[in-house]
């Protein structure tokens, strides 16, 4: 039994009533399999073509040779493969969430009733407080993010979590989860956590805040490598925190579950140790990271780390690789993606209050690839540097100052 | 208390890219990828058939339901579903 539970008894899972049909099983692993050819395969390729064939045609033309994504965008537009590719990896992550649509449509209900039991009676301890009065900002409503329907934020009645479930069954797909295969949705938290161990041994968080937690399942990551540290995690979006929490109680992982807008949190000064978020800043208006990036200094106790797992910049990469990166910019419905790419990290963090010389921006080992040894030479720095999405994730953050 | 009922939205909020130079072309590229994910689900469901027959002399649409590929038969799966779409988008030229 999971530690932290009371009475003796654990909750019940949510996610142990959806159950896809034999055809809905093989459907979704069929879009696994498309995922992973035009994300992989034919990315690569594609990537060959344009150093084998695009670039040369300019250079030899005697044109300057593009030092922007969108420039190699415009050369790449009339290329056949490249519409080819473009048309099916639109289409293979679109079918990721259409491929579980119907099988938790026809377990919703009972999900719900199953969170609604957890969230009365808390068994492991952790909290849900929602506020039924957040306005959603138009930034999270404009689109439908990840050609998701219904995005982070949509619910369809009282209580609901079933776009959740959606989303991460979703994601699933998209990470190739078949039935043999957990596909861990935490591993970024577990990364930064293990290395956040090493990098500062001494350091030991009280409190700990993931913004735009969705269902905290990165925090779920951290707790692993800081067990004894408060969890808070922070969202707008309540379908995403009530089958978080609902997880969450069933795992045993004590999770403060609260709906609010980051640009402006109810916490007192300095109450968190360490305060993270993952794949979350590139979806919002630069004008808000600003303020979101200001509360976390403000927020932060002296000594606090602050550590967000991101794409890395636009400086810090090829133009192809730009270009590469910022197709989900146009095609995903990421709409803030390139502009936040273009700025500086650093000075991000300087201009909302942080000291320059507390300021990173490193690749560190994806901890699901990496195999121990490998992660022991990356600690002795006898490792060649890490890319992103490829065995590494990208992170920036500061400390405040003790 | 009886259970509420959810039913999704089966579109994503958003403008469509248009990749080719028409948009009929782009909407035959989803009939074609639909169309191959549909002989794949096909294909896999008889596969299950032939591997519970190769067990037992009757099998019920209830066994197929209950059937859970074991790791040999997940790995051949994964195998043949990238051969399957290898095959069905074989490109003109080398690409």
């Amino acid at each position: 039994m999971p530690s932290g539970l009371t009475g003796g008894e654990q909750a019940p899972s949510v996610d142990a009533v959806y159950h896809p049909t034999h055809d809905e099983s093989a459907r979704q692993g069929f879009v696994a399999a498309l995922r992973a050819f035009t994300g992989r395969d034919m990315r690569d390729k594609l990537a060959d073509h344009y150093h084998t064939r695009v670039l040369p045609g300019v250079e030899r033309a005697g044109s300057t040779a593009p030092e922007t994504g969108r420039d190699i965008e415009k050369l790449m537009a009339p290329v056949p493969y490249y519409r080819f590719y473009s048309a099916m990896r639109y289409n293979a992550q679109e079918m990721m969430y259409q491929s579980v649509l119907d099988p938790v449509e026809r377990v919703a209900g009972e999900m719900i009733a199953i969170g609604r039991n957890i969230a009365g009676r808390r068994p492991t301890g952790g909290t849900l407080t929602l506020d039924p009065h957040l306005e959603l900002p138009r930034y999270v409503t404009a689109l439908d993010v990840h050609l998701a329907p219904g995005s982070f934020h949509r619910e369809y009645v009282a209580d609901d979590l079933s776009q959740g479930a959606m989303l991460a069954y979703g994601s699933k797909v998209g990470l190739g989860g078949g039935v043999h295969r957990e596909a861990d949705l935490g591993a970024v938290g577990n990364s930064i956590g293990f290395w956040l161990t090493k990098k500062y041994p001494q350091f030991a968080p009280r409190r700990m805040l993931d913004v735009g937690t969705q269902s905290g399942k990165n925090l779920f990551g951290y707790l692993d490598h800081y067990p004894d540290a408060e969890a808070h995690g922070v969202d707008v979006s309540a379908p995403m925190l009530r089958y978080g929490h609902a997880r969450a109680e069933h795992l045993g992982k004590v999770v403060h579950f609260s709906q609010q807008n980051a640009e402006s949190l109810s916490y007192p000064d300095g109450f968190f140790d360490l305060i993270v978020s993952s794949f979350f800043f590139h979806e919002v208006p630069v004008a808000v990271s600003r303020k979101i990036l200001q509360e976390c200094r403000r927020l932060l106790a002296p000594g606090g780390i602050t550590v967000h797992m991101e794409l890395p910049s636009h400086s810090d990469c090829s133009p192809w690789e730009n270009f590469d990166w910022d197709w989900d910019a146009k095609y995903n419905n990421e709409p803030y993606y390139m502009k936040f790419r273009s700025q500086d990290f650093s000075d991000l963090l300087e201009q909302a209050g942080f000291a320059r010389q507390t300021c990173f921006s490193t690749v560190i080992p994806n901890l699901e690839t990496t195999s121990e040894a490998d992660y022991a030479r990356y600690l002795s720095g006898d490792l060649p540097p890490l890319k992103h999405g490829r065995g590494g994730w990208f992170v920036f953050g500061a400390r405040r100052e003790a | 208390m009886t259970e509420a009922s959810v039913k999704f939205s089966r579109r994503a909020k958003g403008k469509r890219p248009q990749f080719f130079d028409s948009p009929e072309t782009d909407q035959m590229m989803t009939f074609i990828i639909e169309l191959t994910t549909e002989v794949s689900v096909l294909s896999e469901r008889l596969n299950t058939v032939e591997r519970l027959l190769d067990t037992r002399g009757t099998i019920s649409r209830e066994d197929i339901e209950r059937y859970r590929p074991d790791e040999e038969a997940e790995a051949e799966r994964v195998q043949s579903r990238k051969a399957l779409i290898e095959r069905v988008f074989r490109m003109h030229g080398d690409q």
